[in-house]
């Protein structure tokens, strides 16, 4: 449990790699060069002010977005090149994606929001509906399988969404803020349910949060700032005054 | 924490010895600084002379000698006063960050000649420091609460200790973005 | 495809109300594209000279039956204009729903086949309807159509939802590309569709002008692509009119509005000054058409009157030309329903908007008067220069024609604005309900 900040898991390999993104929207730099690396079944916490970069650095990790410049590699293929199609397949089956909200679908129960990826890949609907119960029984919300998300409570949908970025079995699942719009008490229960889910499944998880206890349940930090990834204790803190001073 | 309170409200449950006593304190309190024996003596001896509690009997079990003690009617009644008061809020700020932060700036201003050997103290880079070390040791406590199995007083110490921790990060994130208007005031008065 | 099929059946029954409405408006539009093109089909499948008991005889002679067809073609074209307002219900919503789709791993064409095998099949529905309708229809004349034009019902029945697919797959083309949701709306697009209209109606006139230099090339065919192309050109002229006066307005008066309704509606306006010419571009049209109409009627009844044809006959003409005139109407009553349907859209679009406004203390009557001003001021020189373009068709008409010019049709900009400002007002009750601080909570 207690490893070295700088140092990821031992032993473990890259998984996805990221080289020199640089993305702009419009006359804004979101990353001006940040390179990291996702290590196999590590928890990586991602932390940094608002507007450091943050989003963009996952979105381009997960394949949502292009960078403008550089390269992110997973299993020997370089994101930017794939066509959609392929990308959204590594969406549907390696990586599983987790918003701060909204990003279950209004019209659809839990229970279809967790077998969503799986009925999209051509299951079969009473499999798909099996395993997704599994998965909601995993995060405690088999109650609400039933419900919509309009009917359920913040931390009930934050674990829903989890359900259906795991359900697939992915590589890496992709957390932007999951806790962002939970009191503490249900970001805590989201945050011992993804921890532990993802340890069991070996599955790695890059962690976007500006809140030290959730970075507190990572792996590893590492800090953005101003678009650029800094490892190691001077991660997140005064790259400002280390800069001033050379 | 006052510990004579907390002895005071152990002996509540029933008379007992001095090593039980402290067995049973350090299971309530998780993450707590242990106590030592020969506090616990010292603090059952006051409690004597000043008749919250008295000694039941002396007995040995077979094995080593031991006292024991119960709480008097005066004691439930200190015990009851005490723990209805209102803890005060920070009544003064002990803050040795922020000292040492403070001590880095007049340090390093002091010019070159004034740290004679060692390293030149640093306040950014310090902070940055703190704040790693703040970190390990969160994520040390985390991984202890979400242990499977963890008991509940050892989530709700982690839980507190993590909280004041998160708060000290807080407060060194904001500190770091605004230390060149700290360096410039206290270099100016 | 199956899979795709379950899914957007899993998805159409949790859609909300909003959605119910759109696939019914969208039923309908398709049973009333469906009705005017099963009749075109009927009339159009009737071959040579007949005796048939409607319209004045109307329908007994090729030549007549043919104008009749196109009208009933050209009918196609407001209903057409309804339905794609009626795609744009809940679009920003569908949109993120999509975008969620695209998240969840769904691929590019995978959305794509979800929104064609919906829309689809609410305008199979529709098509059906409207064959079962005209069916019915038939039945009651007593008239059985050639076995041909019963392959045509099919075919018409068939490509109904066959072309509505594409036209919202192309609706959803920015979500596809992105499982974001960052939808951006190009300003620019708009005016640049506007531009195309210009050139393809200049074009019409440049070959009608060829085809009338050349000798022996008099006939009716450069008349009818001169006034095609004249139509366009007002049209698309009077889209444009009020894209740029919507933009301009909006941004004067953003900067010296005195009264918060007109402030309101003209930051709205500088915003996206192509949403009104958007709404509007199917009734600008009709405008062009009917004033137009109008006065080509009344040139052309007072010359028939002048040159002394007997009642019964002059019964035949005015006959077909108030056919003609009940197609204009049919297609102004189209495209108030699609202003109608649209002004209520963007307010049920802006409904948190509009409830942090509510909440903020601006008045229920300023967010009114705000609504009305946003469609009545970019509409009223856009309606000013479709009358005036209209008002060139009939001028050259009764040039060529030679007679008394009448002013009636110069009424109709008047009466259409004020038709525009009444559907504009029906979606009033709807801000009532939406402008409420209320509905901060569920959005």
């Amino acid at each position: 449990m207690n490893t070295p900040t700088e140092q990821p898991l031992s032993g473990a390999g890259v998984l996805i790699s990221a080289r020199g993104l640089r993305k702009s929207y419009g006359r804004t730099e979101a990353l001006r060069g940040a390179s990291l690396d996702l290590h196999e079944g590590e928890i990586l916490a991602v932390t940094g002010t608002s507007g450091s970069g943050k989003s963009t650095l996952l979105h381009c990790l997960s394949g949502i977005v292009r960078p403008d410049e550089g390269a992110v590699t997973y299993g020997g293929e370089e994101l930017g090149l794939l066509p959609e199609q392929r990308l959204s397949e590594l969406r549907r089956r390696d990586f599983g994606v987790v918003f701060q909200f909204g990003q279950l679908i209004p019209e659809l129960t839990a229970l279809d929001n967790v077998a969503l990826p799986l009925l999209l890949a051509g299951a079969r609907r009473g499999h798909a509906h099996r395993t997704a119960g599994e998965w909601l029984e995993r995060f405690g919300v088999r109650g609400q399988a039933d419900l919509r998300p309009g009917g359920m409570s913040g931390g009930q949908s934050q674990r829903v969404a989890l359900a259906r970025a795991l359900v697939t079995g992915p590589r890496a699942v992709f957390a932007d803020e999951p806790t962002g719009a939970l009191d503490t008490l249900a970001g805590e229960q989201v945050m011992t349910a993804l921890v532990h889910t993802a340890r069991e499944a070996g599955t790695a998880v890059l962690l976007i949060t500006h809140d030290a206890q959730i970075a507190a349940y990572a792996d590893r930090e590492v800090g953005l700032r101003d678009g650029v990834v800094h490892s190691g204790p001077a991660a997140v803190l005064g790259q400002e005054a280390a800069r001033r001073e050379g | 924490m006052s510990t004579r309170h907390v002895l005071l409200g152990l002996l509540a449950a029933g008379p007992s010895h001095g090593y039980e006593l402290k067995r049973q304190y350090d299971a309530r309190f998780p993450q707590a600084r242990p106590l030592a024996y020969g506090q616990v003596y010292t603090t059952l001896q006051r409690l004597v002379r000043d008749g919250l509690a008295a000694v039941e009997g002396t007995g040995s079990d077979g094995g080593p000698e031991r006292t024991l003690y119960r709480s008097t009617a005066e004691g439930s009644h200190e015990l009851g006063r005490w723990a209805q008061e209102i803890t005060a809020p920070a009544p003064f700020v002990t803050n040795e960050i922020f000292a040492k932060v403070v001590v880095s700036i007049l340090v390093a201003a002091a010019g070159p000649g004034g740290a004679q050997d060692g390293p030149e103290p640093d306040a950014a880079a310090h902070l940055r420091a703190q704040r790693a070390a703040h970190m390990e040791r969160m994520r040390e406590l985390t991984a202890l609460k979400t242990t499977p199995g963890a008991d509940l007083s050892t989530v709700l110490a982690a839980d507190y200790a993590l909280a004041h921790l998160d708060a000290d990060v807080r407060w060194m994130t904001t500190t770091t973005a605004r230390i060149d208007t700290l360096t410039a005031e206290v270099n100016g008065s | 495809m199956k899979a795709d099929i379950r899914i957007a059946w899993i998805l159409a029954r949790g859609s909300d109300r909003r959605e119910w409405w759109r696939f019914s408006l969208t039923l309908l539009g398709a049973l009333l594209a469906t009705g005017f093109a099963l009749a075109a089909a009927t009339i159009a499948a009737v071959r040579g000279q007949v005796s048939i008991p409607y319209a004045h005889g109307l329908l007994d002679r090729p030549g007549e039956r043919a104008g009749v067809v196109l009208t009933l073609v050209l009918l196609l074209v407001p209903v057409l204009g309804f339905l794609g307002q009626c795609a744009r219900i809940g679009a920003v919503h569908r949109h993120r729903r999509m975008a969620g789709m695209r998240l969840a791993g769904a691929s590019p064409a995978q959305v794509r086949r979800l929104a064609a095998v919906e829309s689809a099949f609410a305008c199979l529905a529709g098509s059906s309807a409207g064959f079962a309708a005209f069916a019915v229809l038939l039945a009651v004349a007593g008239h059985t159509p050639p076995p041909v034009a019963w392959a045509a019902f099919v075919a018409v029945v068939l490509a109904v939802p066959v072309v509505a697919a594409p036209v919202s797959v192309f609706a959803l083309r920015h979500v596809v590309a992105s499982p974001l949701d960052h939808v951006r709306r190009t300003g620019p697009d708009r005016g640049r569709r506007a531009a195309l209209g210009v050139v393809l109606a200049a074009a019409l006139i440049a070959v009608a002008g060829l085809l009338l230099l050349f000798p022996g090339g008099k006939g009716v065919t450069p008349f009818a692509l001169l006034v095609l192309g004249l139509v366009l050109l007002t049209g698309a002229g009077a889209i444009w009119a009020a894209g740029a006066f919507a933009a301009f307005v909006g941004r004067r008066l953003t900067l010296h509005a005195k009264s918060p309704a007109v402030l309101i509606a003209a930051s709205r306006l500088a915003h996206d000054p192509w949403a009104a010419a958007r709404t509007h571009a199917a009734l600008l049209l009709v405008t062009v058409v009917g004033v137009g109409f109008l006065g080509v009627r009344g040139v052309l009844l007072s010359a028939l009157g002048a040159n002394g044809y007997r009642p019964v006959d002059l019964a035949f003409y005015t006959t077909g030309i108030d056919l003609a005139g009940a197609a204009v109407l049919v297609a102004l009553t189209i495209s108030l329903c699609g202003l109608a349907v649209g002004t209520a859209e963007s307010l049920a679009t802006r409904r948190r908007g509009l409830a942090a406004q509510a909440a903020a203390g601006v008045p229920h009557r300023v967010l009114a008067r705000a609504a009305l001003l946003e469609t009545a001021l970019p509409l009223a020189p856009a309606l000013l220069l479709a009358g005036a373009g209209g008002t060139v068709v009939y001028l050259a008409y009764a040039t060529v024609v030679g007679g008394p010019v009448p002013l009636l049709p110069l009424v109709v900009p008047v009466a259409v604005y004020a038709a525009c400002l009444l559907a504009a007002a029906t979606s009033l009750p709807l801000l009532r309900r939406v402008a409420h601080p209320a509905e901060l909570r569920f959005t």
